[in-house]
């Protein structure tokens, strides 16, 4: 065959095209020998000499095309004398029909494909003119065959048959609903249905639209009234339980028949009418009984509710979240507000966590850790947390948790694993603290303690509590604490350095000495018991002598202080029947040594060689009489009082310790505590103030709180009025001041 | 013997010795750090001239830095010389 252009016949090769044509469309036998001739003679048409005969084919084509689809209409689908039992059998035949031609206008779409590439996609419009509109809605275009098939049948069947079609469809679906249809009659309403999507299909613009105006909308609309109706039947019968239960029931059953009848674009749509119908027009039922199903934690009714309200974004589920979020609330200050006894620290601790741990819990196996109510959680456990159970108290939240932490780390039975989980669970409760700084101020206080009495439990687990704050917080927080660690261990050294010094120089100073030396500013010891005035006696002044003359040698430039009420040592005591070792503080083993020379001293005496204050020598006096390692002669000490060695002292331990009141918090010490939480955080407010106002030069007075305010989240909420007489401070130390203009902007002063 | 010391445990905290409250280039006292550090200790120490003038190290250092032609003590305009005591 050749490919050149030449003479043809068009009626004698059209006759014959034409019945191949027929073939295709009615999928009869169609030998490849004839298929590769008539395929050959479309080309020969389009190339004809002396003129291309393709528009003519064209014509000829679609001539035949609308008498074939004509011609099925009448005799296939609906003959126009049919009676009503035929009338039910429209969607099959239709089906029938469409599945032919469907296919069949494929293959044709392939045997004139000479000129659907050659002759019509030249003249066609291009996709960028479609979609910047440049296309003008002349209908006279040519389409590719497979195109114009699908329209013709559109034009002549659908436009035809369309209500009807979808009336039988609509009553299928119906049927399904209330009694089920088996599947042959599903895929062919299915089939139906999918009919109206692919004889738009090769639309690039719009090709959903004939399916949604046809049979779309009718069917949501259907759709929406048998919900409605469905509902109604409902709420008659179920409570709000049961009715849950039913929806969800529906609404699967709903999403299963979607994908088995419509197109895929449908479904969301129809879904989201169920919820309409079923969840939306009824949310003041389901929420009639939703506080009660939360105080009485339903779980299953919960969860249901939540499956419910998922998809829906709306109020309600708000309203869900708040009445979860007061529960949380109410339980949580229930449990801490009945708190009493010497161990609230635990028990406001741990009652917490189970709190928090029992609703963690219920959110992730009620609500799929929903972070909405995640976030009520904390919520609601922040405001129980910082809740000030007496409105003229401070909270205690920061200096309780800073106690649990101290409870544990301290020297104790409890295991090592046992005390690494508490301490992890301590940090969610730690978390919701506002006042962090108070909760440091408690926590460096108490570690102090712990360091210097060499209380700890472990190393470790101090260190660990430490990383997990810094995690929490960041280095600024913990880097105080850090910095104590520091000092413990560069003590360490120093005492090996010192004792091998001695050993160097041969000296033998007959006391065990270990000192710890700290820096100044890093420790929270508080200046006022640094002062004390006290002779330290000369038994082991010596000792202390060397070992500064050491420090000095080993450090220039610094000045040693010595903090006598946090020493303590070891005295040998040996006028006693038995020997004994007793650890005390440093000034009750003054006033010991005292009695080396003599057997009763008066107090006046005790007091002026020592030096002390009458707090101090009080205090020590007592704690020595009430070990009776010493005795009395009046009950209150009088500067004559006549203070003896008991010689009759006898206890069944060799070794033991005479207790001092000093290592137990004192309420003043807590308020101490508390007001030095206050100056720094003025101080730390004065500085921000300066900092924000030097970048910005000039500020109104809300932008500046606001700006403070988010500066000091990290560590604590100041009060307004806090900030207030910061500001008006600053403005008498001249570091910034009121603008001339207005009363409520303030200017830096450089 | 009645009594005798066996071992004793003592806690002491140690200051800067400096002739003056403040340092005298960057106004801050000693018992604090210079303004570019966060801690006062170790890391930011303090330095004696052998004028008997003290600053923070890292003040004087600085100052020195940006002296480039006499090395004078910012106080009383004597040449600087560390003074290793």
């Amino acid at each position: 065959m050749s490919l050149k252009p030449k003479q043809v016949n068009f009626d004698n090769v059209w006759q014959e095209l034409k019945e191949t044509v027929k073939q295709v469309l009615t999928m009869a036998n169609v030998p490849t020998s004839v298929w590769q001739d008539r395929f050959s003679d479309v080309y020969s048409l389009c190339v004809a000499f002396p003129e291309p005969l393709a528009d003519k084919l064209y014509f000829e084509t679609k001539q035949f095309l609308e008498n074939h689809v004509q011609n099925m209409l009448a005799t296939q689908v609906a003959p126009p004398d049919r009676n009503s039992s035929e009338r039910k059998n429209i969607l099959m035949n239709y089906y029938k029909a469409w599945s032919e031609y469907s296919k069949g206008i494929e293959y044709l779409n392939n045997l004139y494909s000479y000129l659907n590439q050659q002759h019509i996609k030249k003249q066609k419009i291009s996709d960028a003119d479609i979609m910047y509109g440049n296309a003008s809605p002349d209908n006279q275009e040519l389409m590719e065959i497979g195109e114009l098939g699908l329209d013709i049948w559109r034009i002549y069947m659908i436009q035809s048959l369309g209500d009807e079609l979808v009336a039988h469809t609509l009553e299928g679906i119906k049927e399904d609903r209330m009694n089920g249809i088996d599947s042959k009659y599903v895929e062919v309403i299915h089939g139906v249905i999918q009919s109206f999507v692919q004889v738009q299909g090769y639309k690039k613009k719009g090709n959903l639209k004939l399916y949604q105006d046809l049979f779309e909308t009718p069917m949501l609309n259907e759709s929406g009234k048998h919900y409605r109706n469905e509902a109604a039947k409902l709420l008659q019968r179920c409570s709000v339980s049961e009715y849950m239960e039913e929806v969800i029931k529906i609404l699967s059953d709903e999403n299963r028949r979607a994908q088995r009848f419509l197109d895929s674009s449908s479904v969301t749509k129809l879904r989201k009418e169920c919820e309409e119908r079923f969840i939306n027009d009824h949310l003041d039922f389901l929420y009639s009984e939703c506080k009660e199903m939360v105080s009485q934690e339903k779980r299953k009714d919960l969860r249901n509710m939540y499956i419910i309200l998922k998809p829906i974004p709306d109020r309600l589920k708000d309203l869900l979240k708040q009445t979860f979020l007061d529960h949380i609330k109410n339980e949580g200050i229930e449990t801490i507000s009945t708190l009493k006894g010497e161990n609230i620290h635990i028990q406001f601790v741990e009652n917490m966590l189970k709190v928090h741990q029992k609703y963690q819990k219920l959110i992730a196996d009620v609500f799929e850790n929903d972070s909405l109510f995640l976030s009520a959680l904390d919520k609601a456990c922040a405001s129980v947390v910082n809740k000030r159970i007496n409105e003229r108290q401070p909270c205690r939240s920061a200096e309780l948790v800073a106690k649990y932490c101290d409870s544990l780390l301290r020297k104790s039975k409890t295991t090592e694993s046992e005390i690494d989980t508490k301490l992890t669970n301590s940090i969610t409760i730690f978390k919701y603290i506002e006042d962090k700084d108070v909760f440091q101020k408690f926590y460096s206080r108490m570690l102090a303690k712990r360091l210097i009495h060499e209380q700890s439990q472990s190393m470790e687990a101090e260190e660990a509590m430490i990383n997990r704050l810094k995690q929490a917080c960041g280095y600024e927080f913990t880097n105080k604490l850090h910095r104590m660690f520091t000092d413990i261990s560069l003590s360490a050294d120093l005492n090996n350095k010192f004792n091998s010094h001695l050993k160097d120089e041969n000296i033998e100073i007959g006391i065990n000495l270990s000192i710890k030396v700290l820096q100044a500013g890093a420790w929270p010891l508080g200046p006022t018991q640094a002062a004390i005035p006290f002779a330290v006696p000369q038994e082991f002044e010596k000792s202390i002598r060397m070992f500064e003359n050491f420090y000095h040698t080993s450090f220039s430039g610094r000045k040693l202080a010595w903090l006598h009420h946090l020493c303590h040592g070891e005295l040998k005591m040996s006028y006693l029947k038995k020997s004994y070792i007793v650890t005390m503080q440093t000034y009750q083993m003054a006033m010991l040594l005292l009695f080396e020379s003599c057997d009763s001293l008066t107090c006046k005496e005790i007091q002026e060689t020592l030096q002390l204050n009458d707090e101090t020598f009080q205090k020590h006096m007592q704690s020595l009489i009430e070990s009776k390692l010493l005795t009395s002669s009046t009950e209150n000490f009088e500067r004559d009082t006549e203070i003896r060695l008991n010689f009759d002292y006898s206890n069944k331990r060799t070794k033991f310790k005479i207790s001092a009141a000093l290592q137990r918090e004192t309420p003043q010490e807590v308020e101490h505590t508390m007001n030095a939480v206050d100056e720094d955080r003025k101080l730390y407010l004065q500085a921000a103030i300066v900092r924000i106002m030097k970048s910005r030069k000039i500020l109104r007075h809300n932008a500046l709180i606001q700006e403070i305010l988010s500066q000091s989240k990290v560590s604590f909420t100041p009060s307004i009025s806090m900030i207030k007489k910061c500001i008006e401070s600053l403005i008498d130390k001249q570091y910034i001041e009121r603008t001339p203009n207005s009363g409520d902007e303030y200017s830096y002063v450089a | 013997m009645k009594v005798k010391i066996k071992s004793w445990m003592g806690v002491a905290t140690w200051r800067w010795i400096a002739n003056d409250e403040n340092c005298g280039i960057c106004r801050m006292s000693f018992e604090n750090c210079c303004p570019e550090c966060s801690l006062p200790g170790d890391d930011c120490p303090l330095v004696w001239g052998a004028c008997s003038h003290c600053f923070h190290m890292h003040c004087i250092v600085k100052w020195l830095n940006s002296q480039p032609n006499s090395q004078q003590c910012p106080m009383c305009r004597q040449n600087w010389k560390f003074n290793i005591q």
